[in-house]
């Protein structure tokens, strides 16, 4: 019986295992659409191990269409027939059917179709079995290929029959069937899986591995070359590509290796420019992507001479890389598609040259980057040091002891909130954290629409903030003085604060200080980095240096680096001070101009202001204003 | 200004906040001719990525006649009153405790969002957090278009 119906072998099926599912061939190689329709209504024990692998029920249909899509392209991008595999997932009876090799096969008449034969070797089998026995009907429950072997699964009691095939015609050769022997593949598989195990089987692959990676590892020019893998003697030796099972695990457990090889992220991060994947024979990129993990700051890549046919081979690396200069993708088919050229450079932002020609001069890049705004150096008016020495305190304190800060800063005036963006854009390779300690705090009035909720959330009074400090995660700023690029602090002078002594009808004068940075958590024994906005407004007060903290508001967000507020125009040394006329220079900022003049944003010429402070209080201040610092 | 309540401060103010976020941004994007008309007439300070722009006018005219199309979303923001009876400046002087109401409260807003620059819409998403000083507006001129409060300061700043 012949039909279209998908050669799909299984349900859910993805990346390169494959579970043999309802189909069947028949002599000829054709669809068998009897056995299918009869599993297809759910016969148990088959139904589990071939259409739901997880044995969990239906996905929605979203979720099937999205697999089924997955599957599609799979299947239109894969080359290899070869990947039916066994995988035992919870609730199949494994354990209750026996494994047997069957090899021989490959040179077989039928090897030459697009499976090499497989499905048709199955039907032999299944058919040879049913004439060597009798009772119910004889199946192949299970199958995969390892190497030039084809594992099967049968019940017990189809042993003695099995064991009869061997040395049969198939085809036109002689096949041999014999018991399988997995201690071999498995302990290789365990090794792989765990490469920092601790068995000494482990020790050796991770070694040999490590040894492997040397040899193609060039420090001096960033390379990592993992061009020609399938060539490799030591990999071939390792028996690393025998079996589907291992090479699939193969590259996640030689990036696993790589980052052993390095301290800390950051020497990681910068020990590789450029990785080639050159003459791979990839389809696609699912058996390497963890690349993309490993070393996600890659400059230059090469991909040449692999058999990606479209971008669909390449989706999952469309948002990864952002930092790619080059790439090669001759000798693939996918470069002679019209689409080729817009795709990549829609991909990689920073691309500047695609199969070795030039598609974005290094100025057409750097554009990109500009804001319409140009980013200039802090704002910081501070003429008494009072903002510095607060924020200095401040962070030391809320990290070490929010009872004393609160004591020191705030009375029963001084009000708190917080509000979460939990969608805000974050740093290329940044986690997001749970949100759960804070999210039931969190005052977003976008979210929060509800007057009690809103003022349930405000925290007026030290006591009221206190009670809230106390329940959020301990935390550690980044140290303004270790790191001053890693915070932003400005600060401004603002009027019509209100006056607790009630002597002044104007009220009185104040800072607004403004800070952007980062702080790391420790949050189910795990850290994590978080970024934060926090504005405060601070008034004469009773505290430290006479001054009070009137208003305290903390934006929280996931980590999004630094890089925004670093100064476009660095070529300019800061370190060389522009003659600035006195007037103009500082007390103006004191007192609003009458009738100020529209100072266009223009490049290069920031704020007079802001020429007295370069980055966090740290940077580039002259060391006796510390002095006063106690 | 007799007492008033804890709710109806909160309420005010969060009021007067998402007025702001909800206008202010529009306007950015689509509406720039009318910048101007979100400031008090004297700021006492407006900041983008750490240029100091002089006025309201200063600002409509950089956006109106410099900045390409751009557009923003605040994803998150909050506010807190800072002084409940701002000491505002009319044209008789300063304005009498008496004379006050509920909305002669100065507010302190802090927004969190992102922005997208140019029409194009592959262009980056810029994360961005803006802080602003709110102030009742002195003008005693009445209309259904008259703002209660005005930017007396403001700072910009990308952040991601």
């Amino acid at each position: 019986m012949k039909t279209m119906k998908s050669r799909r072998p299984g349900g859910a099926d993805r990346g390169g295992i494959r579970k043999r599912g309802p189909t069947r061939t028949d002599r000829d190689g054709d669809m068998d659409m009897d056995t299918s329709a009869a599993r297809g209504g759910g016969k148990r024990g088959r139904g589990n191990t071939g259409r739901n692998p997880t044995g969990r029920s239906a996905p929605s249909g979203r979720t099937q269409g999205r697999d089924r899509n997955i599957d599609a392209i799979q299947k239109a991008i894969s080359n290899s027939q070869d990947s039916f595999s066994i995988r035992s997932g919870k609730n199949t009876n494994a354990d209750r059917l026996e494994l047997y090799s069957v090899r021989g096969w490959k040179n077989s008449k039928a090897s030459t179709r697009r499976d090499h034969g497989v499905e048709s070797l199955i039907s032999y089998l299944e058919r040879r079995l049913n004439t060597l026995k009798s009772g119910s009907r004889a199946k192949i429950t299970k199958s995969r290929v390892e190497g030039d072997a084809l594992i099967v699964s049968v019940r017990p009691d189809l042993a003695e029959p099995m064991s009869k095939i061997n040395g049969n015609v198939f085809a036109g050769v002689n096949i041999t069937v014999e018991p399988y022997d997995p201690s071999s593949t498995e302990a290789l598989d365990r090794e792989i899986g765990a490469a920092n195990g601790l068995s000494p089987e482990t020790v050796d692959v991770k070694s040999k591995m490590t040894a492997i990676l040397a040899r193609r590892y060039f420090p001096e020019t960033k390379l990592l070359d993992l061009s020609k893998l399938g060539t490799d003697t030591d990999l071939n030796a390792m028996g690393m590509f025998n079996k589907t099972s291992t090479e699939s695990k193969f590259f996640p457990a030689l990036m696993k290796v790589w980052n052993m090889g390095f301290p800390d992220a950051k020497q990681r991060r910068e020990a590789v420019e450029s990785v080639s994947l050159a003459d791979n024979q990839l389809a696609n990129i699912n058996v390497v992507t963890t690349l993309a993990v490993t070393i996600p700051g890659l400059k230059n890549l090469d991909l040449s001479n692999n058999n990606f046919k479209d971008a669909h081979s390449m989706i999952g690396w469309r948002w990864k890389f952002r930092d790619l200069e080059f790439l090669d993708l001759t000798g693939n088919p996918f470069s002679t598609d019209e689409s080729f050229k817009n795709t990549m450079m829609k991909w990689y932002p920073k691309l500047q040259t695609l199969n070795n020609v030039q598609v974005r001069t290094p100025e057409e890049v750097a554009a990109q980057k500009k804001t319409p705004i140009p980013v200039q150096p802090p704002h910081f008016q501070d003429d008494s040091q009072i903002a510095e020495n607060f924020i200095r305190t401040f962070f030391a304190g809320y990290d070490g002891n929010r009872t004393e800060l609160l004591n020191s800063y705030y009375d029963e005036t001084s009000s708190f909130s917080m509000n979460i963006n939990t969608t805000a854009p974050k740093a290329a390779q940044a986690d997001t954290a749970s949100w759960d300690p804070y999210i039931k705090k969190s005052r977003n009035l976008l979210k929060i629409s509800h007057l009690p909720a809103r003022m349930a959330r405000t925290y007026t009074g030290k006591t009221k903030i206190g009670e809230l400090w106390s329940t959020l995660p301990p935390t550690r700023h980044s140290d303004m003085a270790l790191h001053p690029e890693e915070c932003l602090v400005e600060c401004h002078p603002v009027p019509g604060l209100p006056d607790q002594t009630g002597q002044s009808a104007t009220g009185v004068g104040g800072l607004l200080v403004m800070v952007h940075g980062k702080f790391e958590e420790s949050l189910g024994g795990k850290m994590e980095t978080r970024s934060f906005d926090r504005s405060f407004i601070i008034g004469p007060g009773n505290g430290p240096g006479g001054i009070r903290v009137i208003n305290d508001i903390l934006a929280l967000r996931a980590y999004g680096g630094h890089e925004a507020w670093s100064p476009e125009n660095q070529a300019i040394p800061q370190a060389i001070p522009q003659p600035i006329p006195q007037a103009i220079a500082s007390p103006a900022a004191v007192v609003p101009p009458i009738a100020p003049a529209a100072i266009p944003v223009v490049p290069g010429a920031p704020d007079p202001a802001s020429q007295r402070d370069t980055g966090c209080l740290a940077q580039a201040r002259p060391i006796p204003k510390f002095s006063r610092n106690s | 200004m007799s007492s008033v309540s804890d709710d109806q401060l909160v309420k005010v103010s969060t009021e007067a906040a998402t007025e702001l976020v909800q206008t202010f941004y529009q306007a950015l994007c689509s509406n720039r001719e009318s910048i101007a008309s979100f400031y008090a007439p004297v700021p006492s300070k407006i900041l983008f990525n750490g240029n100091t722009v002089a006025d309201g006018a200063a600002v409509q005219d950089i956006f109106v006649n410099q900045m390409p199309h751009a557009h923003y979303e605040a994803q998150s923001y909050d506010c807190q009153v800072i002084n409940r009876a701002y000491p505002t400046v009319t044209e008789s002087g300063i304005k009498p405790a008496a004379q006050m109401t509920i909305k002669d409260m100065s507010i302190l807003v802090i927004v969190s969002g992102h922005v997208r620059y140019g029409e194009n819409r592959d262009q980056p998403q810029r994360g961005f957090s803006e802080t602003f000083v709110l102030v009742p507006n002195p003008s005693a001129e009445r209309g259904k278009r008259r703002r209660d409060w005005l930017i007396q300061s403001q700072n910009f700043r990308l952040v991601v």
